[in-house]
């Protein structure tokens, strides 16, 4: 056990670090696209379009869906979409040039890969809808809102780190 | 909706302003024949430098692939036809200046040389198989022996298929996207990498896989340079083929053409094939997919934006 932690401890960079990374990141983002960055506009996008395609009525009906549905664009097209695309590919190259190109689940000695997963969707699935009532997420709203000093940007912040920290307690048996 | 109306009698339904004749099936022909060509070509390279032992799934397995691709391809091109029927007359005649009965008639020797190819392997390949009849079995060692005749007659074919899938569009004199010379080298080179990436997905030898990838990666870079020419070529030419480029450059096609086919089927993949070759470990198969499917959107994308552009009036 002590081993492998002391193999995988290089293997990631400083949380930090990455951190002032995304920090640039964004400021790259604000320059080259003149807009801010996010994660979930790029999932509603997909399910959105998916909704659209399998039931255009009901789509084109629904006060949600229907605000993102226009006559002569596919909701694809938009650049969170490519973005996320962008992501995808970077995480794998970035995976490959560290050796970590592996099919598995992370997950703490505790409990089972299953338990985790089951967990991991329970969460996103709160997590995506927060982040539709919120109208974004960590980067688009958080992340993007306080780079450009936006108080519900500061509000989405303490709100997802603070309702995170308050209910961590039921739920950390998962990971210590 | 666009309408346009004709006081001139130029009503060519299909035909102008726009051309609406070629789909799906053509784009899934060129890419495979392409991907063909490539195949036979390293196939033959390598048989007649007499090293087929160093890379058996060239010789052998990528060679039924490109048998499967070329019928596959010849399926979707007779599809496509309107006169299906008619098609034999393409073998009434042999007419030098025209890229269509080239086509026609490389097409034709290479299929049947392909198969006779995978015939003169098929024991090697399937052990247990047994070609029942002897005069069967004296025409394979006949075809066995004489292999390397074959493959320096698949050679050139090879070639000559890999730029004819590109000078079928550039025979369109009316179509300023497909009319130009770059359109040949550009899709032999795209169909020769498409190959590569197709022998590297079913290699299991790890010398044939290396050398493979760094031949891939070359025609990659190759390729670009290609694309590159193509679209300064155009934008130095006159208002009719930067308005053509505009397709690709500014319009219905630039996503398609830049993120599916510039950074998804090339850089992304030649950027892992490179981190391959320096010793990381990537999975073979991910840019040798990304490469097959950028070879596929990138006929589909140039079929369909050429068809789209026209001279202007």
């Amino acid at each position: 056990m002590k081993g492998k932690k002391q193999k995988n401890r290089h293997v990631y960079w400083n949380p930090y670090f990455g951190g002032f990374l995304l920090g640039l990141l964004i400021i790259a983002t604000f320059y080259l696209t003149g807009r801010g960055l996010g994660a979930s506009g790029a999932v509603k996008s997909t399910v959105v379009t998916m909704v659209h395609t399998v039931a255009p009525t009901h789509a084109e009906n629904n006060a949600y869906y229907s605000k993102f549905i226009k006559e002569d664009e596919s909701p694809m097209n938009n650049w969170l979409v490519f973005e996320a695309i962008g992501v995808l590919l970077g995480a794998f190259l970035s995976g490959a040039l560290t050796g970590r190109l592996k099919l598995k689940v992370q997950h703490s000695p505790k409990i089972s890969g299953r338990r985790r997963l089951i967990f991991a969707l329970m969460g996103g699935l709160l997590f995506g809808l927060g982040a539709q009532i919120a109208r974004g997420c960590t980067s688009g709203a958080a992340l993007s809102g306080m780079a450009v000093l936006s108080v519900g940007g500061f509000i989405t912040m303490l709100s997802i780190f603070g309702t995170g920290f308050l209910v961590a307690y039921f739920f950390r048996k998962n990971w210590i | 909706m666009q309408e346009e109306i004709f006081i001139s009698g130029r009503n060519i339904p299909n035909i102008d302003p726009v051309l609406q004749v070629w789909h799906f099936p053509i784009s899934l022909y060129l890419f495979l024949g392409g991907m063909a060509a490539g195949i036979i070509f390293f196939a033959s390279l390598f048989t007649i430098m007499r090293k087929e032992k160093d890379f058996p799934t060239t010789v052998k397995g990528a060679m039924i692939v490109a048998v499967i691709a070329i019928s596959i391809g010849l399926m979707a091109l007779m599809y496509d036809l309107t006169h299906m029927f008619y098609a034999w007359q393409l073998y009434t005649t042999i007419r030098l200046e025209s890229p269509m009965s080239w086509g026609a008639w490389v097409l034709l020797i290479v299929s049947i040389l392909s198969f006779l190819w995978v015939f003169s392997y098929s024991t090697e390949i399937f052990p247990k198989w047994d070609w029942k009849f002897d005069w069967l079995k004296k025409f394979q060692a006949y075809l066995i022996k004489n292999r390397r005749t074959m493959a320096m007659v698949m050679l050139p074919l090879a070639v000559i298929l890999g730029i004819y899938t590109g000078i079928l569009l550039s025979a369109f004199n009316a179509r300023p996207l497909w009319n130009n010379p770059i359109l040949g080298p550009l899709f032999l080179t795209s169909g020769l990498s498409t190959g590569a990436a197709a022998i590297i997905l079913f290699s299991k030898n790890h010398f044939e896989k290396h050398l493979l990838t760094q031949i891939d990666l070359a025609l990659i870079i190759l390729e670009l340079g290609l694309i590159i020419h193509l679209l300064m070529g155009m934008a130095a030419g006159s208002a009719v083929q930067i308005e053509a480029m505009q397709v690709l450059v500014n319009g219905e096609f630039t996503v398609m053409f830049f993120v599916f086919v510039v950074i998804l089927g090339l850089i992304f993949p030649a950027t892992l094939e490179g981190a391959e070759l320096m010793g990381f470990k990537v999975p073979s198969v991910i840019p040798a997919l990304l490469i097959l499917m950028g070879g596929l959107i990138f006929r589909m994308v140039m079929v369909e934006a050429g068809q789209i552009t026209r001279y202007l009036y």
